[in-house]
């Protein structure tokens, strides 16, 4: 008996002992959300050398002086808030307090100074530079610093769009930077930023640690776009580069990693009704349309282009393209604009009968169309097929080029093609949605849009801020764009990600970036 | 036997400068621009004009190519446009990884095809051997990456027995890292011993046909030793040249293997050297490649007296 009892402590003790180490071990794990990127980012510059790989890791690691909330609308982010002078050329921005970056420095004007001076500055080469040159929206005059937490922005004319373009994710949000970020001549280090994550180890083509910043101040209130409160729950993200997108579907089935943002239409049949996982479908601002040449001697007649977009049933060639999951569109307005009223959600119905009559009146016999496309992107390449079906049966004649995307990015750069599948990333106001196609293609042939009257109208949105003003000017756009018909517009995508059941608090947003702050596992619960 | 090696090294020389002149001119006649893919499809014309200068893309292509070959007979490769790197460590980082995955391979694959060559000739026209031969010529059919997907979801999803992304190097973990290894060298030795197979069984078949085999026969010797010291060496001399092909061909890159199983071999880096238009990264790798393919055929070439004595003898 005594015996007995004394095994029993020990087996108490053992079993206590054990727990105990368990507790302690998990207590002390590390807790690691794996993501995938489908290619290595290009850079840890943010606004430099980039793609939107580089956008969304960077996003994590830097802020911004303002950023985009999840409606499109402008917050502050860094800037504690802004006020504008009468003749909107003068920005003056109140800082936070208490923001720190990741080398435990405080922010300050000063950084914020040289910050956006470095980015100004052609040595940079920051994407955005041009929108603050002779062709942008406005020169910036000077940068101040009054005091430790004001920060002065001098335009030399007014730029309603400014506070948009700095908060662009292509821009690198205009991320404020610690000085110590580049070396004594200038030659990028690393990001030191202010955001919830800093960079920790970048293997080339395997993977790019982010690690939780504990010195992170969190706005109050949810997660919203690119600003409101945002926290690292987890110790680590680690995103792994995995191009094959079976293979990150097998990986994600298997628990190797947890999200999978923007998961291609054709590998869903391979996830849906799994309950290890679960998918979210958001739509999104980008535009994926057909440009027409109207610089060529045969589409140079509006009625042939117009012709082409009436052979076109676009809401059965976007059905078909991306697997039922994204909606046509007619307009360069997306459709969680708000700006997309119903004249804008009118879709351009195909009409062979007149589709034919406008080609005949236009001079057309037959003669061949060459329409560029790309592999790398399989909805532009199943886009362009289903294009050549369509307008065959209108009598027009198209002829598909296959060209790899670099290619494909040299003909839109130049100009050089009759026709050609693209899509625009992600631009959260309309003005900029129509500022990528308006445009003088004598000076900038990569322009879709040539018409002195349109690039009116579009200086008619940029100039002002008045929701009804630009309301009009968009509306006017657009039925100018469907006359004209510079570019058949297709359909704004939605995108598809897939987590692993176990993940918490992940939610997209229109502008196709992933966001893993806010993002953790879910306890015994079930999420 | 030395200055057999320096002939063949000198020749190889005119066929490395013709690799170089072609591979250079060759990838700039493909349109894209690297200034312009590293910017992105918005950037700004004095943005892409400025990145333009700064690689010496502005300059004359003969220019350009000379400054390139200077450098290349200094042992310098140039830098990655994209990442900035010298390319002669870019390509000696990922050729190990290649090397291990294509000799492991190639190695496994050559036993195979010895064995089950030597085994269906030995019994050719019985079921072993119609086994022998529709296996090698069902192998021969599969894509690699098609296997490589079977073979993942099987051993990876279904089964959980091997991991299959997210490699880990040996350095940091050599078990996780050789697990790693095992599903894409499992590929690469099924899709490569068809045709080794093939070939060994064909060569054995006429050499078991030759007179000194019947007369080894007559002699009394066993079968076995008649395949092993009569039927083999000469049977595996085309097989030989064969590996040495295959090794050549495969030490360039597996980049669709690479690419399922997210390895960072030398194969992945040439493929997004070529979409990323990352001229001085895709000339190092094909001239390196070029390099390997000469010395890999040099050293089958010297191996070759080991199991054909007439060819010392020439």
């Amino acid at each position: 008996m005594r015996r007995r009892s004394r095994s029993s402590r020990w087996a108490v003790g053992l079993f206590a002992g054990l727990t105990g180490l368990v507790a302690a071990h998990a207590a002390c794990a590390e807790t690691v959300l794996r993501a995938r990127l489908a290619s290595d980012i290009v850079s840890t510059e943010p606004g430099g050398k980039r793609d939107a790989n580089t956008d969304d890791v960077l996003a994590h690691v830097v802020e911004g002086l303002v950023a985009y909330r999840e409606n499109g609308e402008i917050a502050p982010m860094l800037a504690k808030g802004w006020t504008v002078s009468p003749d909107g050329r003068t920005y003056t921005f109140a800082l936070r307090t208490g923001v720190v970056f990741h080398n435990g420095q405080p922010m300050t004007a000063a950084d914020v100074v040289w910050s956006i001076r470095r980015y100004l500055q052609p040595a940079t080469r920051w994407r955005c530079a041009a929108e603050f040159g002779p062709q942008g929206i406005a020169r910036v005059l000077s940068v101040t610093a009054p005091d430790p937490q004001t920060v002065v922005l001098t335009l030399d004319r007014p730029a309603p769009l400014l506070l948009k373009t700095l908060a662009r994710p292509d821009c690198g949000q205009t991320g404020i930077l610690h000085p110590d970020s580049v070396g004594p001549g200038g030659a990028w280090r690393g990001p030191i930023g202010t955001g919830p994550f800093k960079v920790g180890a970048w293997k080339r083509n395997q993977y790019v640690d982010l690690i939780r910043f504990p010195g992170y101040q969190a706005l109050p209130g949810p997660r919203d776009g690119d600003t409101g409160g945002k926290h690292a729950l987890v110790d680590r993200v680690r995103f792994m580069i995995i191009p094959d997108s079976s293979a990150a579907r097998a990986a994600l089935l298997r628990g190797s990693l947890d999200v999978i943002d923007s998961l291609s239409p054709t590998e869903l049949g391979g996830v849906q009704g799994d309950k290890r996982v679960r998918l979210q479908f958001a739509p999104t601002a980008d535009m994926w349309l057909m440009m027409l040449q109207t610089r060529d001697p045969l589409l140079a007649d509006p009625r042939l282009r117009r012709a082409i977009a009436l052979s076109l049933d676009t809401a059965a060639l976007t059905r078909a393209v991306t697997w039922g999951t994204s909606r046509p569109d007619s307009s360069p307005v997306p459709a969680i604009s708000p700006y997309f009223t119903p004249l804008h959600a009118q879709l351009r119905k195909p009409d062979l009968a007149q589709a034919r009559r406008l080609a005949a009146a236009a001079g057309y016999r037959g003669q061949p169309i060459r329409i560029t496309t790309n592999r790398r992107y399989p909805q532009m390449f199943d886009a362009a097929v289903l294009i050549q079906a369509m307008a065959r049966r209108a009598g027009i004649r198209f002829q598909i080029d296959t060209v790899d995307w670099a290619g494909e990015v040299q003909r839109y750069s130049a100009g050089d093609y009759q026709a050609l599948v693209f899509s625009y990333s992600v631009r959260l106001d309309p003005a900029m949605d129509f500022a990528l196609l308006i445009g003088d293609k004598s000076r900038d042939p990569r322009k879709v849009w040539d018409s002195p009257r349109a690039a009116a109208l579009l200086q008619k949105a940029v100039v002002s801020d008045d929701r009804a003003v630009r309301q009009a000017a968009f509306d006017d756009l657009q039925r100018a764009f469907l006359d004209e018909a510079p570019a058949v517009m297709l359909f704004n995508a939605t995108r598809i990600s897939a987590v692993r059941a176990n993940v918490s608090g992940f939610k997209e947003w229109p502008a196709e970036q992933q966001r893993l702050w806010d993002v953790g596992f879910c306890g015994r619960a079930a999420c | 036997m030395l200055s057999y090696i320096a002939r063949r090294v000198l020749l190889a020389l005119p066929t490395l400068m013709l690799v170089a002149l072609a591979v250079f001119f060759l990838i700039r006649l493909i349109p894209g621009d690297p200034a312009v893919v590293m910017l992105g499809e918005g950037a700004d014309k004095a943005a892409v004009a400025a990145l333009h200068r700064e690689l010496g893309l502005d300059r004359p292509l003969p220019a350009q190519f000379l400054t390139w070959i200077a450098h290349v007979l200094r042992g310098d490769l140039g830098q990655s446009i994209s990442t900035g790197e010298p390319v002669a460590g870019l390509i000696l980082q990922r050729f190990r990884l290649t090397a291990m995955v294509v000799l492991a391979a190639v190695s496994l694959a050559t036993l195979i095809a010895i064995a089950a060559g030597m085994v269906a000739a030995w019994r050719r026209d019985t079921s072993i051997d119609l086994a022998v031969v529709g296996a090698s010529t069902l192998v021969l059919a599969i894509p690699s990456f098609w296997l490589a997907l079977v073979l993942l979801l099987v051993f990876g999803l279904k089964l959980g027995w091997l991991p299959f992304v997210g490699y880990v190097p040996f350095a940091e973990d050599a078990v996780q890292a050789a697990l790693f290894l095992v599903l894409p060298i499992l590929t690469l030795t099924i899709t490569e011993s068809g045709v080794l197979t093939r070939m060994m069984r064909s060569s054995a078949i006429e050499v078991m046909r030759l007179e000194y085999v019947t007369h080894a026969r007559a002699k009394g010797l066993s079968e076995t030793t008649v395949l092993r010291r009569h039927v083999f060496p000469n049977a595996f001399a085309p097989t030989l040249t064969l590996v040495g092909l295959t090794l050549g061909h495969l030490l360039g890159g597996i980049a669709v293997i690479e690419t399922v199983f997210t390895l960072p071999g030398l194969g992945r880096l040439m493929v997004e050297s070529i979409l990323a238009r990352d001229y001085p990264v895709v000339q190092g790798c094909l001239l390196f490649t070029a390099c390997v393919y000469i010395a890999v055929n040099l050293v089958v070439d010297l191996c070759y007296p080991l199991f054909d004595p007439r060819v010392a003898a020439a």
